[in-house]
């Protein structure tokens, strides 16, 4: 009798507008940190484990079924986000061997390779966004909020920035690692790891706030659809490191993250989030003082 | 039938934890790298100097004692007459003495090359005012001409091969409530050992560079947050650390770095992280095709 009312209330919920999100956002999430976690059994992640790849495989394995079978086309865009997000990341990972490989002496500095590798991860973003636009139904296809900033996005975006730093430096230094400024290092890099670093924040805002939020808060109520997409974005830093010290900055990132949706959703504009992601990121990367282990 | 199903699931899920398992312990486990910092003595005993020449360890406590070691630090003897420990604003490093006069000019002399004497001291050219009582100096014999000091307002300064002088170092306040860590130290190796330079800070243990302060990494894993001396000693290849607990040692070594693997596990690795991946994603397919509703009206794009 249980049985048959639970087995009912499972037909609801599938009927249910928001439920096609949800489950695809919960089992592709599962089959990703599957692809992520199962191997450290057998593998040592720092040395031989290409990580990113499988997830990057693991993500086009389970997307590209979604853009033929129609079963899953409620899919698409919560499997194109998810794609975005872990193909592009390894595209900025690679992109600097890519580049020697290819080039030699010619692909320039580390930095200026870490440079084209972040346009590349945020052109590669822009042709997933692309994709989806034409590929996701209206009544499905994600709002990306890209259109309009105005005085008040520009704004609050620079007192949001102002603040998250402020909240940084308020942090006990041991905590983040930001011990010291390095001058000849900021004056030598920050020409090509200043936009860098723009370049990721502006992709990742699109992957996380414009098509994953976008996406889930067409089937869902707002609340759920950016604790969902900072979910994910808590989860995907896990991947960042795979498991090593940033691991404890999951539940950060998270509520880095709902405070991002929150402003997106609350400014109609994707480019305050943008703006303080970019101003975090570049004083990380210039404020944090690498240990000995890489973080 | 449910129970030939169960059979299979289970049989299938034992497989693949035998695989798993296999694949384990067929690969070769990394070997522990030794310990970046090990303490060596003088346990609880605040050290606010040390000078490690030839073998031979003194150190200086909180209390104002000077101790010495001729045993690599296993055991500790008070020196006759408690003297100080030689200044630290001096270092003879490749043919050239680095020193930082009283005003906190830098200085440099070359070393006479027979006899061992020393030319006039003179300013070097473009060198910072290190502010009066600076007396922090280092110089990696590794790397000619490299030179690294640290003003009294504890703005770190390096000088390139090139003589060039720029900041190096600009610490930041541990947290609202306190305040800028000193900088309590700073050594490099005399002979062409190793091209890092020691930074000890009262509060962000130890930083090194290995590019003549250029760039810095944390590298204090194990210290007390409180380092108040450092010293290298190119005898025992060794940078010994006084601590606000006791005395510790860091044996040269490489920086940690991934571990490249040649062997045939390396083959059963990639195929197994190639099943696995194959694996997640039919399953993930799988799982979304039960769960999708049976009939999708798809909206046209």
């Amino acid at each position: 009798m249980a049985t048959d009312a639970a087995i009912a209330r499972v037909r609801r919920l599938r009927e249910a507008p928001w439920w096609p999100s949800a489950a695809t956002l919960v089992i592709a999430e599962l089959g990703l940190g599957a692809a992520l976690l199962v191997p450290i059994t057998f593998s040592d992640p720092n040395g031989v484990d290409p990580y990113l790849a499988r997830l990057s495989v693991t993500s086009v394995l389970i997307t590209l079924p979604a853009l033929f079978v129609r079963r899953l086309a409620p899919a698409r865009p919560i499997l194109l986000a998810l794609a975005a997000v872990a193909t592009t990341y390894t595209l900025l990972s690679a992109g600097p061997q890519i580049l020697f490989d290819l080039l030699g002496s010619h692909s320039g500095s580390f930095d200026a390779q870490v440079f084209w590798a972040s346009l590349a991860q945020a052109l590669g973003t822009l042709l997933i966004a692309a994709a989806a636009w034409r590929t996701v139904a209206p009544e499905w296809r994600p709002t990306l909020r890209l259109r309009r900033l105005g005085w008040g996005g520009l704004a609050t975006g620079l007192v949001g920035s102002a603040l998250l730093i402020g909240l940084g430096l308020a942090i006990p230094a041991g905590v983040l690692g930001r011990v010291a400024l390095q001058p000849v290092a900021v004056g030598r890099d920050f020409p090509w790891l200043g936009p860098a670093n723009a370049f990721q924040a502006f992709a990742q805002e699109v992957q996380f706030r414009g098509l994953l939020l976008g996406a889930l808060e067409r089937t869902m109520s707002p609340r759920w659809a950016n604790v969902s997409q900072a979910a994910v974005f808590g989860l995907a830093h896990l991947a960042i490191s795979y498991g090593g010290p940033e691991a404890p900055f999951v539940p950060i990132t998270f509520l880095v993250g709902l405070g991002f949706g929150w402003l997106v959703r609350r400014t109609g504009s994707l480019w305050p989030a943008v703006i303080i992601h970019a101003a975090a990121d570049i004083a990380l990367q210039f404020g944090v003082v690498a240990g000995l282990y890489g973080f | 039938m449910g129970s030939d199903r169960h059979r299979r699931a289970i049989g299938a899920a034992a497989a693949a934890c035998t695989a798993v398992t296999l694949l384990a312990a067929g690969s070769i486990t990394v070997r522990a790298a030794p310990a970046w910092w090990s303490p060596i003595g003088l346990s609880g005993t605040s050290i606010t100097g040390v000078s490690a020449i030839g073998g031979t360890i003194t150190v200086r406590t909180g209390s104002g004692m000077t101790l010495e070691s001729t045993d690599a630090g296993r055991t500790f003897q008070p020196v006759s007459g408690n003297p100080a420990l030689p200044p630290t604003g001096r270092v003879t490093s490749g043919g050239t003495v680095w020193s930082i006069d009283a005003g906190g000019r830098i200085l440099r002399a070359a070393t006479a090359s027979a006899g061992g004497g020393e030319q006039t001291s003179v300013p070097d050219p473009g060198s910072p005012r290190l502010g009066a009582g600076a007396d922090l100096i280092a110089a990696p014999a590794a790397l000619s001409g490299v030179v690294v000091a640290v003003g009294t307002d504890g703005t770190v300064w390096r000088r390139g091969q090139d003589g060039d002088w720029k900041q190096a170092l600009l610490l930041l306040p541990q947290s609202l409530v306190q305040g800028i860590p000193r900088v309590t130290s700073v050594t490099a190796f005399t002979d062409p050992l190793s091209d890092a330079v020691y930074l000890g800070t009262d509060g962000y243990a130890v930083l090194i560079s290995t590019d003549g302060g250029d760039d810095w990494i944390r590298a204090g894993p194990g210290l007390p947050g409180s380092v108040y001396a450092l010293s290298a000693d190119s005898a025992r290849r060794a940078v010994y650390a006084g601590t606000s607990d006791g005395l510790w040692v860091h044996v040269l070594q490489t920086l940690p770095a991934p571990p490249a693997y040649q062997d045939a596990a390396l083959v059963w690795r990639w195929i197994g992280i190639g099943a696995v991946t194959l694996v997640a994603a039919a399953l993930t397919l799988f799982g979304m095709l039960r769960l999708m509703p049976r009939r999708v009206n798809e909206p046209t794009p």
